[in-house]
């Protein structure tokens, strides 16, 4: 049983960074980020090529990963994003949009990085180990660790940053009401540019992040997006602790699931309690009604 | 309706060219699912759970016609409803949710049919899904190609009935203001389903289609992709246009094919294009004739 | 307004009719159809068969081009791709056959496999699938010729191995779980309990897109197996496996069925994969030709960088070409190939020595030789690269 808790608070902790930056954009632009998911990928090729390939030391290639994909995030929001949130009829082309860009980006990597799997040497090597697997015991590795420890540190450094701050106040304003920031003197235009900057470049961290214990491969984006997906409805979507809640709540599903039930039930059973759930629950845990 | 009667004159100028032949029946096909997309757009919901009502509707088919060997011409409506029910009960509970909410529940919804398929026992036969199915004319094109455009057909005039009728103004009241629509009393709800099952049940004809099509259905005949290629055919060609959703759906399927022989670059040109598309268009391809009509007017 | 729309509508009617121009040909042309997955998460199955079949190609258009009958013919690979949709798949293949294309290889798994079937026995082309579903190659279908080594035919080998070698005596499957891979999976078990061996996880599978394979390794591991066999594992999740489940200390072996990378494998799970089986085609140092090793230079150049799955399919585009050089009536007429396949026999020009034949076989599974005779190499992963265990041959 330790080692199911392990698998949930490794996952957990991984999965609300990725939740995180997909809410952030929510709350800022009311747009759904398909290209998430891309993002992430994006993110662990910076940091493969900048640290497995050219060598850099990691503490560097994971900063510049986030970086990366902060001014990929301003240019996507400057070059398409605004344009049509400005243009269009509905608000739904924004999500056109999204998957435009999801769909560009994907194959922009396929062509440039090409179709393998890919992976980094480790950041760190060994494990905790807490008695042998087969006997019950279990085991955290430490690059296991490092990931949970660096999601945490990033999470957290995030929430301090959206709470103290004088441009994260702003980005709280006008999550809150556009009309009403923009009354108060606040520069709604770079506000919401930063806000896409900021979930792109946490979607590049938790890529860039992860790609040490997993690897990167140019189809892997679709996949974080819809898991992106769940964790932001169950918890609501645009608010902050609920990202952070879904992320976790579905670390510990899948965990649980795994260990429990043949493989694709798991899912199954995720997807069907959270239509039931949100049934009963529209909002998710702590969102507030939008239409 | 012009599309239509190109589409009904074509064979003869095609010839023989199966190829050409197949790409339309891809279009008729994912035409008559993005119709169902369209619809649930009329109500003010983004569907993105069509893909797993056509694999309803496929899975309908081939249990039909592979385990209880019934005739096609009875499977194909059978199928229909089956999907159009799973809809409306589904419906009924989901509906009640608005905007960017329901648009992810209903991709959770996709993945959750999917799954169900895929761990649906000897019922569904799993992963290995149902091969084999019998094709209803044999080995000639024209059968299965004007069995596309009669849905085709059928769908279109469907939806434009629909859309044209006390019904359909009533959706269109409920897109712009659902609680408005509500105090004067209208059974909001009751239309919603009614509007959402019609829509599932073109999801399933069309997924019952493309079974015969490919004489097989497996869980990832249509996953989330799909759905997500569906709304985005209604969107490329048009949200106020019954047609947006054919047009779209006949735009970039060929498209695609144009590209093909660029090889690598394929599906990166067409991610391109589309961004170009939003960009320049962002009311749809449709709105390029609404335009100039206006100005005419 | 009408200005704008009107210089939007001209923008995007003057780029569509460019990518309608194709390029014209004098000389005599042999166009060879490819049909598979090339772009999302599987992209590298589909890809890999088509730079093979470019690099061979390149190599034979470098000289001139493929001699056949006394006739130059310029090799021309005609690539599609399928995404892995069935129905994509079939206008794929129509769109080959309309062009008079005799010999498509792919597409890559049973779903899009199974679809194209039909297509192409009406056109009366020949397929080469990537696709273990045996329904493809027995009698009645006979427009299909499996491009390589079913995992039923490898895994036994294999599991014989361990049992006799290794002294394995208990075992625990682990699938991807689509079409293929639980196919393999169930294969693989019957074969296993059929050697004696004690299958201690029967139908375990983790979902495609998975990434933390530690909760269902977990669950493997309980169950004490002396060896795991991961049946139909994409290359990029077998060195997640590996690690996982040496993270999780399993001492134990490990295997697959099917071709891996090595630098992948080397990438992603370095050490923790040692020792890791797998089937490889021709690309292992100790066993490759002159020849082989031109052909690796030939891909790097077109592609940029080797990749081991490739050794396993380097022989379709070859054989095909060997069979029409032998018989030229086969360049438009597939059942003068299949007349010609069924006594066809070379030296195998991929593998040192000159005394391996590369034939078509597949007797002994599908009742008649309906396989490309790719031979059976067994790799082991060192944690840099494979060494080959040893070479079997496939009962025919």
């Amino acid at each position: 049983m330790l080692q199911v808790l392990i698998n949930g608070i490794v996952l957990g902790s991984v999965y609300a960074l990725i939740a995180l930056g997909l809410t952030m954009v929510f709350s800022i632009m009311r747009v759904v980020n398909f290209a998430h998911g891309q993002m992430y990928m994006l993110g662990a090729f910076v940091v493969y090529y900048l640290y497995g390939q050219f060598q850099l030391p990691f503490w560097l290639a994971l900063p510049l990963a986030g970086l990366a994909l902060a001014v990929v995030g301003v240019l996507f929001n400057r070059l398409f994003f605004q344009p049509v949130l400005a243009s269009a009829k509905r608000e739904e082309n924004s999500m056109l949009m999204a998957v435009g860009t999801a769909l560009l980006l994907e194959n922009l990597a396929l062509t440039l990085f090409g179709e393998k799997q890919r992976g980094v040497p480790p950041v760190v090597d060994g494990s905790f180990i807490f008695g042998d697997i087969s006997e019950g015991g279990a085991i955290l590795t430490y690059p296991n660790a490092m990931v949970a420890a660096l999601s945490v540190t990033a999470i957290a450094a995030l929430l301090l940053f959206v709470q103290y701050t004088r441009p994260g106040r702003a980005l709280r304003a006008v999550a809150q009401d556009k009309e009403a920031a923009r009354l108060q003197g606040v520069d709604v235009k770079s506000i919401t540019t930063l806000g896409f900057a900021i979930g792109a470049a946490l979607a590049g961290l938790a890529g860039g992040l992860l790609v040490t214990i997993y690897g990167v491969n140019s189809g892997i984006g679709s996949n974080i997006s819809t898991k992106a997906f769940i964790m932001i409805m169950i918890g609501g979507a645009g608010v902050t602790s609920g990202a952070i809640v879904g992320g976790v709540l579905l670390g510990f599903a899948e965990a649980i699931g795994y260990d429990l039930l043949p493989g694709s039930l798991t899912y199954l059973l995720i997807f069907v309690a959270m239509i039931v759930f949100l049934v009963f629950k529209p909002n998710g845990l702590f969102g507030k009604p939008w239409g | 309706m012009t599309i239509l009667a190109v589409l009904l004159l074509l064979p003869a100028v095609l010839g023989d060219s199966r190829y050409l032949f197949s790409v339309l029946m891809n279009c008729m096909g994912l035409s008559l699912i993005a119709l169902g997309v369209w619809l649930t757009f009329t109500i003010g919901r983004t569907n993105i759970c069509q893909a797993g009502f056509a694999l309803i509707g496929g899975y309908a088919t081939a249990i039909f016609l592979a385990h209880y060997h019934m005739n096609f011409w009875l499977a194909l409506p059978l199928s229909a409803l089956v999907a159009a029910s799973a809809g409306a009960v589904i419906g009924s509970f989901i509906l009640k949710l608005r905007g960017i909410y329901f648009s992810m529940l209903t991709i959770s919804l996709t993945e959750a049919i999917r799954l169900a398929f895929l761990n649906g026992g000897d019922f569904t036969q799993g992963s290995r899904g149902i091969t084999d199915l019998p094709q209803p004319f044999g080995d000639s094109v024209f059968g299965l190609y004007y069995l596309a455009l009669a849905l085709l057909g059928f769908g279109l005039l469907l939806t434009w009935r629909i859309h044209y009728s006390r019904v359909g103004r009533i959706f269109r009241a409920m897109r712009l203001n659902e609680d408005l629509a509500e105090s004067f009393g209208t059974h909001v709800w009751r239309y919603r389903v009614i509007a959402f099952s019609v829509a599932c049940g073109l999801g399933g004809l069309g997924g019952s289609y493309f079974a015969v099509f490919t004489q097989s259905i497996y869980p990832q005949s249509f996953s989330v992709e799909h759905s997500i290629y569906y709304m985005l055919f209604c969107f490329l060609g048009g949200l106020e246009f019954v047609s947006g959703g054919i047009v779209g759906a006949f735009v970039l399927t060929i498209l695609f094919e144009l590209l093909s022989q660029f090889q690598q670059y394929q599906t990166l040109i067409y991610g391109g294009l589309m961004i170009a598309v939003i960009l320049l268009l962002p009311n749809g391809l449709m709105a390029m004739t609404l335009r100039r009509k206006e100005v005419r007017a | 307004m009408q200005k704008r729309s009107m210089i939007r509508a001209a923008v995007l009617a003057a780029v569509a009719p460019w990518f309608l121009l194709g390029s014209a040909h004098a000389e005599k042309i042999l166009k060879i159809g490819v049909n598979g997955v090339m772009s999302g998460e599987a992209a590298s199955w589909g890809l890999v068969n088509k730079y093979c079949a470019e690099t061979t190609a390149d190599m034979y258009n470098a000289k001139g081009g493929v001699d056949i009958g006394g006739q130059k013919y310029k090799i021309e690979v005609v690539a599609l791709d399928d995404k892995n949709d069935p129905k994509v798949s079939v206008t794929n293949a129509e769109k080959l056959t309309s062009q008079g294309i005799k010999y498509i290889i792919g597409p890559n798994i049973d779903t899009t496999a199974l679809a194209v079937k039909p297509v192409v026995e009406r056109a009366h082309a020949l397929n080469f699938p990537y696709a273990f579903a045996k329904e493809l190659y027995k009698a009645p279908a006979n427009a299909s010729v499996l491009g390589m080594v079913a995992s039923y035919q490898v895994g036994p080998i294999i599991y014989e191995y361990l049992k006799n070698k290794k002294g394995v005596k208990s075992i625990a499957f682990l699938a991807r779980n689509e079409s293929d891979a639980k196919n393999q999976q169930a294969e693989g078990v019957a074969a296993a309990r059929k050697l004696g061996l004690k299958v201690v996880a029967d139908s375990d599978s983790y979902e495609p897109g998975t990434k933390d394979f530690m909760p269902v390794m977990t669950k493997i591991i309980r169950d004490k197996p002396d060896h795991i066999v991961l049946s139909g594992v994409a290359p990029a999740d077998a060195p997640l496996l590996n690690k996982a489940a040496r993270d999780l200390g399993f001492k134990g072996s490990i295997s697959t069925e099917t071709g891996q990378d090595s630098k992948i494998l080397a990438q992603v799970a370095g050490d923790k994969a040692r020792g890791f089986i797998s089937v490889g085609g021709a690309s292992t140092p100790e066993i490759q030709s002159d020849y082989m090793k031109a052909f690796i230079a030939a891909y790097k150049k077109r592609v940029g960088e080797w990749n081991d799955e490739a050794g396993t399919k380097v022989y379709a585009l070859e054989l095909i070409l060997a069979v029409l050089k032998q018989n030229p009536a086969a360049v438009n007429n597939t059942e003068a190939f299949k007349k010609t396949m069924a006594t066809f026999s070379m030296s195998n020009p991929f593998v040192k020595g000159g005394k391996t034949r590369l034939e078509f076989t597949g007797k002994a599974d599908f009742g008649r030789r309906s396989q490309v005779g790719v031979p059976l190499v067994v790799n082991e992963f060192t944690g840099k690269d494979f060494k080959t265990l040893f070479v079997g041959t496939i009962k025919n």
